[in-house]
């Protein structure tokens, strides 16, 4: 950066400076820590009022009348505390490509305009939070509580990522760009409700227009879509700022949604408790003397490890820390290696349980049990499909002997814990015992138990699971809240009456229908993050698909698996970063590797969506 | 047309809010209050009804009324009463004797004084409408309260109805409507209560198949207006749009009961069956400790007998 440390007046000057930044840095330090235990004491609470109200139902017949709706309030609270965190973390859903292209200066100017774009989303979000909770009324009949508090704590929220940007920016030296940004965010928050200007677009089209600008100069995705949509206000959009932000709270305010921290807590918590370790031993023992024998035991430990978990992100983390270097020391080459890893994570939010369904079914009220059945029968054949790119791509000469079925059943007990947890999330949902946001709590204690008796965690062990979980949940959390703005926008302007006018326009068959949505959200997959797109083309699309006759849960699945191929696509890729994260293998060369392996998912694609047409 | 085009040359836009698709009375009623409002005020107003609840839920729709994102939505009583809790004396169970009281009632007094409560809560209620009776729902035949001793009952997370179902000693448990069909199919839920129209819209009679015509609740609807937006109209047009929400509201309510109809026979043809209750007596009996102990939220115990009685 070549704008750092502009200030060379005098030494004492500088030496004011610096002591600022110290005191940034500790300020910031401080408060994550603060945010962080706050966000996971939430996390527990939030698990024990489920997990009591399972034990009370099924054991006492009876309840805590609120639960749910102290649930909801908590996983809002959860979100207002550790969005702030997040925007430091890799789950801050930038997009680096564009900012990498341009000179130091340009780099220098589009890294102020994203500081602007993440300032004003805090400013609408803590004043327009601030507001809600003046104007909207009324109560939680089973709270006995004011409906404001919600609201409250996520203006809250947006004050936090406010302070935050600023310390950090201080923190670092760049006080400068820090007061550009500040003083721009403040002028276009205070001068934006004088303006009303008509650019002959629809309000919707702007607010995307603007999403993109954030996105290009790689402003945290979340914040990019609250302030495109604050920004369509005096661009003739009829939601008020309140409005707006009532809106996003609510879309991130529903019972199903909880399940998405308790499923990251269970994936994080299978990792510390030794117990996927002893998956990937099972996996060997069934699959390691195949050809490309240790690629096979990566696909099939992930496959297993997504029937526990529901993020392909904290599976492709997984499978990066522990398998990756396994494939490495093999003689596999770090791209291909990591794209094996990326590929395979993708089945974790096909194979049930999986945060993508979730966020589908919250957003289309589509059964969340029949998505979830949809998604195994998809992960599965994803799977197979990948099993074949293996064998095809992997020349590994059998690293391993055949092993025998006394190693295979030795590794298949040791292995059974991580099993215990994949019961309880199929036989909860899909028998009947619990719903789905419960199935995910009891699996969250599950793991806790098993991180307790088999590593022997304790105190600080747990402490750091519940609050990495309850940071990507937040990360989550608010790339939903942020994107039912838009949402709203694209309803108000009928953009779902125009794509079904496109798709009649090609002939309104199913054929027809499939293909424009497949294509419509592999450009979406290129660029914007797989839940947000799901959030936005999932009520787009959907209508079209039941117009054409398709099986909604079946158009479901198409646009789940599609959208998560885009997950290992450039631009943005987030599994492949995720993976390139982790291993230091540059993005642009795990690109290149996993080529034939999006070859095998689009394969799968194709299948899926025949049969999607051919069962009319 | 898509609704940009449409605003381009209308003179003000007003965001109306539905849970529903097109061919739902609640859609039909919106179009009648547009066709009168465009008979009387040519060109000055513009309806774009948002359906399929793409702008949230009934509390959603409330809280959009309120802040402005949303002008007008027709929604249930029951979720007004997080604003005005006297609205769910409309919610109580064993109450009304039929439609016609129900529409009678909303017509009169009560209806005009719950209006102006919601008046001060920013909702302007020019007319009510009525969603039809809910009816109880079960596995098998249900006749007697007693029957229902220990049935895990699916109820809406609200205490009304929690303590109705539990003075019958059923085991209430609070499931979402998009859940209830496959937590009935899995045995999660025995039974449960719902209108006939929603009843077949879910296709709940292939999991519970047998009706008891129990019509134990009436819900009534409210056709709202957001303050903001109504203050901003001139004299006239309240009027117009007055007069526009009753004909919109009376063929709601013409609409439903054709619906229900429909919904009934198809129903009967994917193996719905039903039944009257028997032991009236009994069935009130559950109601009256939700009466009393609802009395002093919804206006004394007295205004409860004026409605029963009248
Ligand atoms: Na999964
Ligand atoms: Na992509």
């Amino acid at each position: 950066m070549t704008y750092q440390n502009t200030d060379t007046r005098s030494g004492a000057a500088k030496g004011r400076g610096l002591q600022v930044q110290a005191l940034a840095r500790a300020l910031h330090r401080g408060l994550s820590a603060l945010l962080g235990a706050a966000a996971a004491f939430v996390l527990l609470v939030m698990l024990v009022i489920v997990t009591v109200n399972i034990v009370l139902r099924y054991g006492f017949a009876s309840s805590i009348l609120g639960a749910e709706d102290a649930g909801i309030w908590l996983n809002v609270i959860i979100v207002s505390l550790g969005a702030p965190l997040a925007l430091g973390s890799a789950l801050a859903m930038r997009l680096d490509v564009v900012q990498t292209r341009l000179g130091a200066r340009g780099q220098a100017v589009s890294a102020v305009i994203a500081d602007t774009i993440t300032l004003l989303s805090g400013l609408a979000i803590a004043f327009g939070g601030a507001q809600v909770v003046q104007l909207v009324g009324g109560s939680s009949d089973a709270l006995g509580l004011p409906e404001s508090i919600r609201f409250g704590f996520f203006a809250v929220g947006g004050g936090l990522v406010l302070v935050m940007v600023v310390l950090e920016q201080i923190a670092s030296g760049r006080m400068i760009e820090c007061a550009i940004a500040l003083v721009a965010a403040l002028a276009i928050y205070f001068g934006a409700g004088q303006v009303h200007l008509s650019p002959g677009l629809p309000p919707s089209i702007c607010a995307a227009l603007i999403i993109l600008l954030g996105v290009a100069v790689s402003a945290p995705m979340p914040h990019a879509f609250f302030a495109a949509a604050f920004l369509a206000i005096p661009l003739g959009a009829s939601i008020p700022e309140p409005a707006m932000i009532n809106i996003a709270v609510n879309g991130a305010s529903k019972f199903l949604l909880l399940a998405i921290p308790f499923f990251l807590l269970s994936g994080t918590l299978l990792t510390v408790s030794g117990v996927a370790e002893r998956l990937i031993r099972f996996a060997a023992a069934c699959v390691g003397h195949l050809r490309g024998g240790l690629g096979q035991t990566t696909l099939l430990t992930n496959l297993m490890f997504s029937g526990a978990s529901g993020s392909s992100i904290a599976n492709a983390a997984f499978g990066s820390v522990t398998l990756y270097p396994e494939l490495v020391r093999n003689g596999y080459r770090p791209e291909r290696a990591g794209a094996i890893v990326a590929a395979s994570s993708i089945l974790d939010n096909v194979v049930p349980p999986s945060i993508a369904f979730l966020v589908l079914a919250t957003v289309t009220n589509l059964s969340v049990g029949k998505l979830l059945v949809g998604g195994l029968w998809a992960g599965l054949l994803l799977a197979a499909a990948l099993f074949v790119a293996l064998r095809l791509t992997v020349n590994e000469a059998a690293v391993q002997p055949r092993a025998g079925w006394g190693l295979r059943g030795h590794t298949f007990l040791r292995a059974l814990p991580a099993f215990g947890l994949g019961l309880i999330v199929v036989f909860g949902i899909r028998f009947g015992i619990v719903t789905t946001t419960e199935a995910a709590a009891a699996a969250a204690l599950y793991s806790v138990g098993l991180a307790v008796i088999f590593a022997r965690a304790r105190g600080a062990g747990l402490l750091q699971a519940f609050r990495g979980s309850a940071i990507e949940a937040a990360a989550i959390g608010m790339m939903i809240a942020s994107a039912h703005p838009f949402v709203s926008l694209l309803a108000i302007d009928n953009v779902a009456g125009l794509v079904k006018q496109a798709a009649s326009l090609l002939g309104s068959g199913p054929v027809a229908v499939t293909l424009l949505a497949v294509i419509i959200l592999l450009i979406a997959g290129l660029f914007i993050d797989t839940g947000a797109a799901i959030l936005i083309l999932g009520p787009l699309l959907l209508p079209a698909a039941v117009a054409a006759g398709l099986d909604p849960i079946t158009f479901g699945v198409i646009i789940v698996v599609t959208l998560m191929i885009g997950g290992l696509t450039p631009p943005l890729g987030v599994l492949i970063f995720v993976v390139a994260g982790i291993t230091n293998v540059p993005s642009s060369a795990l690109f290149r590797s996993v080529v034939p392996y999006v070859a095998a998912l689009v394969c799968a694609l194709i299948l899926i969506c025949a049969y999607a047409i051919l069962s009319i | 047309l898509p609704a940009y085009l449409r605003r381009a040359n209308a003179a003000q836009s007003l965001t109306i809010a539905t849970l529903h698709n097109d061919d739902d009375p609640d859609v039909k009623a919106w179009n009648k209050v547009a066709e009168v409002v465009e008979q009387k005020l040519p060109g000055q107003f513009s309806f774009n009804i948002v359906k399929n609840a793409a702008l949230g839920g009934e509390k959603e729709m409330t809280q959009g009324i309120r802040l402005g994102s949303i002008q007008g939505a027709l929604t249930t009583v029951s979720v007004m009463s997080a604003y005005v809790p006297e609205t769910q004396i409309l919610d109580l169970p064993f109450l009304f004797k039929s439609a016609e009281h129900l529409e009678t009632v909303t017509a009169g007094e009560v209806g005009q004084g719950l209006a102006a409560k919601l008046a001060k809560s920013n909702f302007i209620v020019p007319a009510y409408i009525n969603y039809g009776a809910r009816q109880l729902l079960t596995k098998e035949p249900v006749l007697t309260p007693d029957q229902l001793k220990g049935k895990v009952m699916r109820v809406i997370q609200s205490p009304l109805h929690t303590k109705l179902w539990a003075a019958y000693g059923a085991n209430p448990t609070g499931i979402p409507i998009n859940e209830t069909y496959n937590a009935l199919s899995t045995g999660v839920a025995d039974c449960m209560d719902l209108t006939k129209a929603a009843y077949a819209a879910f296709k709940l009679y292939e999991v519970v198949p047998d009706m008891t015509e129990t019509a134990h609740i009436w819900a009534a609807g409210v056709m709202s207006y957001g303050a903001m937006f109504w203050n901003g109209l001139s004299d006239d047009q309240q009027e117009v749009f007055t007069e526009a929400s009753k004909a919109g509201c009376a063929h709601f309510n013409a609409l439903l009961k054709s619906q229900e109809v429909e919904a009934m026979a198809e129903a009967a043809k994917g193996g719905g069956k039903v039944f009257q209750p028997e032991d009236r007596p009994a069935w009130v009996a559950g109601a009256k400790p939700v009466w009393s102990e609802m009395a002093d939220k919804v206006g004394g115990m007295e205004a409860i007998e004026a409605i029963a009685n009248g």
